[in-house]
């Protein structure tokens, strides 16, 4: 079975574990604990007909105190980028967190989960912003609350990387 | 233990552990273990023996800890049975560490946590499993600069650096998953008398390990302990006896002091692996 190795890179708080944790455990709280080093997770899935295995490595989200640490990232082979629609400066980091994570893993297939999609009444994200970002990532809409497009979102990335290794062939 | 797991960086490892001052027998073991790939040259008539130096170890730090449960003499079993089995099998897979890189790492975490199941297999099959005695197991194999976890239960790792303490390891205990699983507030899950029951061990019916890393720097702290210190050590006096501590065996005699003069209600056990500090190359 072929192993990707899938790094969640993001700010601090923009639900990255908790994306791993609908994804794999199907299970949501509201607690938040941040994530210190790194935590991994497995996840066996089927990409159109291909199986793979999703080795997520759930890093902890840039804050204060720390910045990501590069290591982490060598040897990824796809990066599930993190914001928060509630919250403007996790999107407006995103452009550095992806120079950072090309330094260290080359310029791997990615996805943005732009997250807590459930919370339209705090939705902070204009639609103009929305469009541009579209230009320059694939982004898709998630809620680890609800569930809404965190499947496809790891899918989306699973298949990116199965048609990099297909492409390198 | 003062172990070189690079060529330039040291590590001062040390354990400790306690009856306490209630318990009559101690369920908790720990092992610090250096694992080697090594050429012991007895005799070479080659002049540059250099070449022999990357054969030299050692190149790995295996701490871990375990915290027996299911009452004597079952839980101690466990908890021996649990690292004698571990070492056993790294003994059996001990090349898996050489040449790791970030293509092999997951097999190399694969190994780690292949040992903890081939223990709990061990557990199970020699004292029937559920309602037997079962043991926590928390472990870091230091290749420097990560240091790699499993873990098992409710003892933790954390690691210092300058002066902050974080923990690295989440409970596996009712608490935990309660409060996880919105059904308890932090205040219930800390007033349940229920709370400490482990929902995942090795040997239990439910055993979950969970995998992780960190990479260390020079002046790092790294900590495992059994319940029997944070029950009674709150995490800040933890920081400032690991910060004040000038080596990992005072780091140890210290921590289990403040345990056991915080009541000792349990076993406590303690391993404490300090960075070295980079040589002063200024001066």
């Amino acid at each position: 079975m072929m192993q990707k190795k899938v790094c969640m890179v993001g700010v601090f708080g923009t639900g990255k574990t908790s994306l791993i944790q609908r994804f794999v455990h199907s299970r949501f709280s509201e607690r938040y604990l941040s994530t210190v080093g790194v935590k991994i997770d497995r996840k066996d899935v089927d990409v159109d007909g291909a199986a793979l295995t999703l080795i997520l490595w759930d890093l902890a989200g840039r804050d204060g105190f720390e910045d990501i640490t590069p290591s982490y990232l060598r040897g990824s082979h796809g990066i599930l980028y993190v914001a928060d629609g509630t919250r403007r400066e996790t999107w407006e980091q995103l452009g550095e967190l992806r120079a950072l994570a090309r330094e260290a893993a080359g310029d791997v297939p990615s996805v943005l989960a732009m997250n807590k999609g459930d919370l339209t009444d705090q939705w902070a994200l204009p639609r103009s912003e929305e469009q541009k970002l579209a230009a320059n990532w694939d982004v898709v809409r998630t809620s680890a609350k609800t569930g809404d497009g965190v499947e496809e979102a790891f899918l989306r990335l699973g298949r990116a990387t199965i048609a990099r290794r297909e492409a390198s062939r | 233990m003062t172990t070189a797991t690079a060529p330039t960086v040291r590590v001062d490892a040390f354990g400790q552990t306690d009856i306490g001052r209630v318990r009559k027998i101690n369920e908790d073991h720990f092992v610090i273990g250096a694992l080697r790939k090594a050429v012991e040259l007895r005799q070479c008539s080659i002049t540059d023996q250099q070449v022999f130096n990357r054969y030299a170890g050692p190149e790995a730090l295996l701490l871990v800890v375990a915290d027996g449960v299911g009452g004597q003499p079952g839980g101690a079993f466990a908890s021996e049975t649990a690292i004698t089995t571990l070492l056993e099998y790294l003994g059996e897979a001990a090349g898996c560490y050489h040449n790791l890189d970030v293509q092999r790492e997951h097999e190399f975490l694969e190994q780690l946590e292949s040992g903890v199941r081939r223990a709990h297999e061990r557990i199970v099959m020699e004292e029937g499993g559920k309602g037997g005695p079962a043991t926590t197991l928390t472990l870091a194999m230091l290749v420097w600069p990560r240091a790699y976890l499993v873990h098992v239960g409710d003892s933790r790792a954390f690691y210092l650096r300058r002066g902050r303490l974080r923990q690295l390891t989440r409970d596996q205990n009712m608490a935990e998953f309660m409060v996880e699983s919105g059904v308890w507030t932090e205040e219930q899950a800390r007033r349940a008398r229920t709370g400490e029951l482990l929902v995942s061990a090795v040997g239990a019916a439910e055993m979950m390990p969970s995998l992780g890393l960190v990479d260390l720097q020079p002046d790092d702290v790294l900590l495992l302990c059994t319940d029997g210190l944070c029950k009674h050590v709150p995490d800040e006096q933890i920081a400032e006896i690991l910060g004040r501590t000038e080596t990992a065996e005072a780091g140890c005699r210290d921590l289990v002091a403040a345990a056991l003069a915080g009541g000792g209600t349990d076993n406590v056990t303690v391993v404490v692996a300090r960075v070295a500090a980079p040589p002063d190359l200024t001066g």
